[in-house]
């Protein structure tokens, strides 16, 4: 018996012309844990929408949507407040009123329920969450991960059947979505609310669902168990495979999962400690000489067609990953991924590319443990050519918000150097958006030396450092835009430097060519998507001419495409001399594509390096590609080096395997 | 928060709210002399209790000034009263005037430190549960518009300090650049708060507003405790109110002070007020007592 179903559901938008959902069957069971994943503008938000009458949008729709065998239409709005459950993305905006207690009770007031039930249930529900220690505290004193566990724990007091969670961690930090996402689990484990949850942090959520559903375009292309998904997913073009977890795309990129037992747990693996095992087994079944990597790897260059059926499947995989390289090794690295690929470019080859991958047989040779550590070395020779041109420097910089306060920066140092793409990561309270605050000027440090584009942030006065070429972006570009097209708000800021309103206008349209968003320039700022919103506010940092831009976690609540859009178009800007600054949580971002990492803890710099040898010296605050290789593939830092690794070491032992696998 | 609260405090909330109508509505209208000196002392003592001597040092001037210029406005303004001590400017100054000034002025010390207090003891929740029974709606807009406001002026430094990032600094430039860039930034909160209160909206739609019967819940408990200084205070204020009106408690300034003579019901009046003003610090005191107690017996 179905708690819900969807039957050919179909709906656009008044005057939409294209469908957003279209012909969707799905079927939720009770107690299950469903993940709902797809790229962002799929219809994600506007199918779990349709899950709650009063949150349906309008437009013209065909097909039903049933709960608990009744038509949801049907269902009266007390039950459907009651039985189905729905968190939003945004932690602040969902909080009603000003004390935890009344939020938690809020729900249950709207359907008149006595006080001596409200107060058992709330007392239950704020035991169950551990509620118990900031029960009386105004909300506006709770972090964000508190905030959404309380915008749960308000849901959940009026006990629903359903609970719909539409990209809960979007705004969190890391460990705060970990932490959200284990409540939903728990839920689900404990009490047996089906839970439909969408998600972007596929590499939490994967390990908790019982079953992904993935949405491109309105449909719905895979509903499967998530140890099929990848396999499904790859045979399709669609862009969430980048997405999938570590250890997904690492089986895939490996040729495994050739559909013998999907419950295998070693050949499908989804969390890092099924990879671990599967690296494990991998390596156990692959000997070690390296000169017999060089003649296989010549082997397939020449005779492509060895390749085993597993890997043209997955080919195209490895190339939609998006897994750049990081770094110097990057030529000899992709050589590699040519030569594991050859199945599928073979075709395409020419005499040049064969002489390339002749090439990297040779260079594959010298990539050994030990190999990827020689290549960190060479890029920190050439960080220290840079010392000259250091675009700030902090010396020793202690901050403190009041005087009788906390210091919140003990000590900075840290340096940053033109043309570069820095990143400060680190956990929450370690000062790092007040470090963007203190070298912007709106800080004053009490302690310490300071120079910015050569100018002291400490004495310039007013907007002298916004002047000499500085930029911040906030993180929420929202806080940017005041006019009521996004060409208008351009225009605005581009007024500064440019005069002559033609000159203006051009420079406007060069902007937005920059950033890829000209089709967009008529609409309103707050009508475009959340990405959309960051390049038009980078758009308009842009044209105030900076030399230096500071950027607080650009990446927050995106999905991996929308990630990937931004981080070509970062690294663009820095090829073209811009130096950025940036301060995430997003570690997988930072270790692909910034060109130096800092780490803050405790409010000053505790380590830095590019992030080959950053992330490589890090065990846990590091790349899930990093955690899974630990201790079994020295150095890599991403899936890229994962792959490349395992080829690298005799594939006959695992050809043989994948073989067998094929044939079982 | 809840931390750390006095006795009195933590009484029901109706039964604080109406202590502190007690207190100030019977200072307002009856302008007694000893009336307000006994409020004023019984404020000034809670206020001591509640937040030391530093939290004294620093509100007490500012109440201090208000008491003062109560004093010397009235009879510089109000030339009513038989006994002309003197002239100034060619009006007179009444012996009556400074006698009221004086008491106004006390009135307003004993108001100001009783609201002093209150500010403390009934935090908005108190508020809400006193208001939410009787108006639901009222209630809810109450604790929205405390959960909103803060939010508010939080997102307005947020949007000066974006705008600043990217060279427009509300707080520097032209008098007229300043004044456009505080436009924009009020531009800004207005679309941000109006998109912002589309999910808010959203939230409260899917957990049922709008339903009929809402209740409105509150956390606290009318326990045995509360009853009994209910109804303690309720009957002071009764032998007050009673005495007052009956006369045995009077005082006239115009046209000529006047007091009604002492007598054995009066101070006993007397004594009863000061018993309902030193109510709240009577429980403190008493709590604490109580704790020292059990700490000598550990």
């Amino acid at each position: 018996m179905a708690l819900v179903a969807f039957e050919s559901l179909t709906f656009s938008y008044p005057q939409g012309k294209r469908e957003v959902l279209s012909d969707v069957n799905a079927i939720l069971e009770p107690g299950e844990f469903v993940l709902l994943i797809g790229e962002s503008g799929c219809g994600k938000t506007t199918l779990l929408r349709h899950l709650k009458t009063a949150l349906t949008p309008h437009g013209s729709r065909l097909g039903t949507v049933r709960f608990d065998e009744r038509l949801l239409t049907a269902v009266s709005s007390a039950e459907q407040a009651r039985r189905i459950g729905f968190v939003l993305q945004n932690p602040d905006n969902q909080i009603v009123t000003d004390k935890v207690w009344h939020e938690l009770a809020f729900g249950l007031e709207s359907l008149g329920i006595e006080q001596a039930v409200i107060r058992r249930r709330v007392a239950e529900m704020a035991s169950f969450f551990g509620v118990g220690t900031w029960y009386h505290r105004d909300v506006a004193t709770l972090s964000g991960g508190q905030k959404q566990l309380l915008n749960l724990a308000a849901v959940m007091t009026l006990q629903p059947d359903l609970l719909i969670l539409d990209e809960p961690t979007a705004q969190l930090d890391p460990i705060a979505a970990m932490e959200f996402l284990a409540a939903a689990k728990r839920i689900n484990d404990e009490i047996g609310t089906t839970v439909l949850v969408s998600e972007h942090r596929l590499e939490t959520a994967f390990p908790l669902c019982d079953r992904v559903l993935v949405m491109n375009a309105g449909r719905l292309i895979v509903d499967e168990l998530p140890r099929n998904v990848g396999r499904m997913l790859a045979k399709t073009s669609d862009p969430m495979v980048a997405a999938l977890p570590t250890a997904v795309k690492l089986a895939l990129a490996l040729g495994a999962n050739s559909g013998a037992d999907l419950r295998s747990t070693t050949e499908n693996p989804i969390s890092i400690r099924e990879g671990r095992a599967y690296l494990r087994k991998k390596l156990s079944l692959a000997c070690s000489s390296q000169v017999e990597v060089a003649e296989v790897c010549a082997g397939i260059a020449t005779s492509p067609s060895e390749t085993p059926a597993a890997d043209v499947d997955v080919a195209g995989v490895a190339t939609k990953m998006n897994a750049p390289v990081g770094e110097s090794c990057a030529g000899a690295v992709c050589a590699v991924m040519d030569v594991g690929e050859g199945g599928d470019s073979a075709a395409g080859m020419g005499g040049s590319d064969v002489a390339d991958v002749a090439g990297a047989g040779v260079a594959i040779a010298t990539i050994s443990p030990s190999g990827l550590r020689d290549i960190t070395t060479r890029t920190v020779v050439t960080t220290r050519d840079r010392e000259a041109t250091s675009v700030i420097t902090a010396q020793d910089v202690w901050f403190r918000y009041d005087k009788n306060g906390d210091d919140v920066l003990r000590g900075v140092d840290l340096k940053v150097y033109q043309g570069e793409f820095a990143c400060i990561v680190g956990g929450n309270g370690g000062g790092k958006t007040t470090t963007l605050g203190v070298l912007s000027g709106a800080h004053k440090p009490y302690r310490g030396k300071l120079s910015v584009l050569g100018l002291d942030p400490k004495k310039a006065s007013g907007l002298e450092l916004f002047r000499a070429g500085l930029a911040v972006l906030p993180q929420d570009p929202q806080t940017l835009f005041m006019r009521n097209t996004i060409a208008d708000d351009l225009g605005d800021a581009a007024a500064q430097h440019y005069k002559n309103p033609d000159e203006r206008r051009s420079a406007v349209r060069d902007a937005a060519t920059t950033v890829g968003i000209t089709q967009l320039l008529e609409r309103h700022p707050y009508d475009v998507s959340g990405g959309e919103k960051q390049r038009a506010a980078l758009a308009m940092a842009l044209l105030t001419r900076p030399k230096l831009l500071l950027l607080d976690e650009p990446t927050k609540g995106m999905d991996n495409p929308v990630k990937t859009r931004l981080a070509e178009l970062l690294q663009q800007l820095t090829a073209d001399g811009l130096t950025i600054l940036m301060v995430s949580h997003d570690v997988e971002f930072a270790s692909v594509y910034a060109s130096r990492c800092l780490l803050f803890f405790d409010g000053s710099v505790v380590a830095e390096g590019t992030p080959r040898e950053f992330f490589a010296g890090n065990s846990f605050y590091t790349t899930a590609a990093n955690r899974l290789g630990r201790g079994l593939v020295p150095g890599a830092v991403n899936v890229t080096d994962l792959v490349t690794y395992c080829r690298s070491l005799p594939l006959k032992a695992t050809i043989s395997q994948d073989a067998n696998g094929g044939a079982r | 928060m809840r931390n750390n609260e006095d006795a009195f405090s933590t009484l029901h909330p109706t039964v604080v709210f109406g202590h502190f109508v007690t207190v100030v509505g019977v200072s307002v209208v009856f302008l007694h002399p000893l009336i307000l000196a006994v409020s004023f002392v019984g404020a000034l003592a809670y206020v001591c209790y509640l937040k030391g001597w530093s939290g004294i040092r620093k509100m007490f001037p500012g109440v201090l000034a208000m008491m003062v210029f109560a004093a010397l406005f009235n009879p510089i303004f109000n030339h009513r009263g038989m006994t002309i001590l003197c002239y100034w400017y060619d009006n007179p100054i009444t012996l009556e005037s400074i006698l009221y000034g004086l008491a106004a002025s006390l009135m307003i010390g004993a108001v100001l430190l009783w609201f002093v207090s209150y500010n403390q003891v009934m935090t908005s929740d108190k508020f809400l549960c006193v208001f939410g029974r009787m108006i639901p709606a009222l209630s809810l807009t109450f604790s929205m518009v405390l959960r909103f406001l803060p939010r508010y002026f939080v997102q307005a430094k947020h949007i000066a300090a974006a705008q600043r990032g990217i060279g427009r600094d509300v707080f520097s430039g032209s008098w007229y650049a300043r004044a456009r860039h505080g436009s924009a930034v009020f531009s800004i909160m207005l679309t941000w708060a109006l998109e912002n209160a589309v999910d808010t909206s959203d939230s409260m739609l899917a957990r049922g507003y709008g339903l009929p019967g809402r209740t409105a819940y509150t956390d606290f408990r009318f326990r045995q405790r509360d009853l009994a200084a209910g109804v303690t205070l309720g009957g002071g204020l009764l032998v007050v109110i009673v005495a007052i009106v009956a006369g045995v408690l009077r005082a006239n300034y115009f046209p000529i002070f006047d007091l009604n003579a002492a007598s054995y019901l009066s101070w006993l009046v007397i004594a009863v007020w000061g018993l309902i003003c030193a109510t709240p610090l009577i429980m403190g005191l008493r709590e604490e007592a109580v704790w020292r107690s059990l700490r000598l017996n550990l």
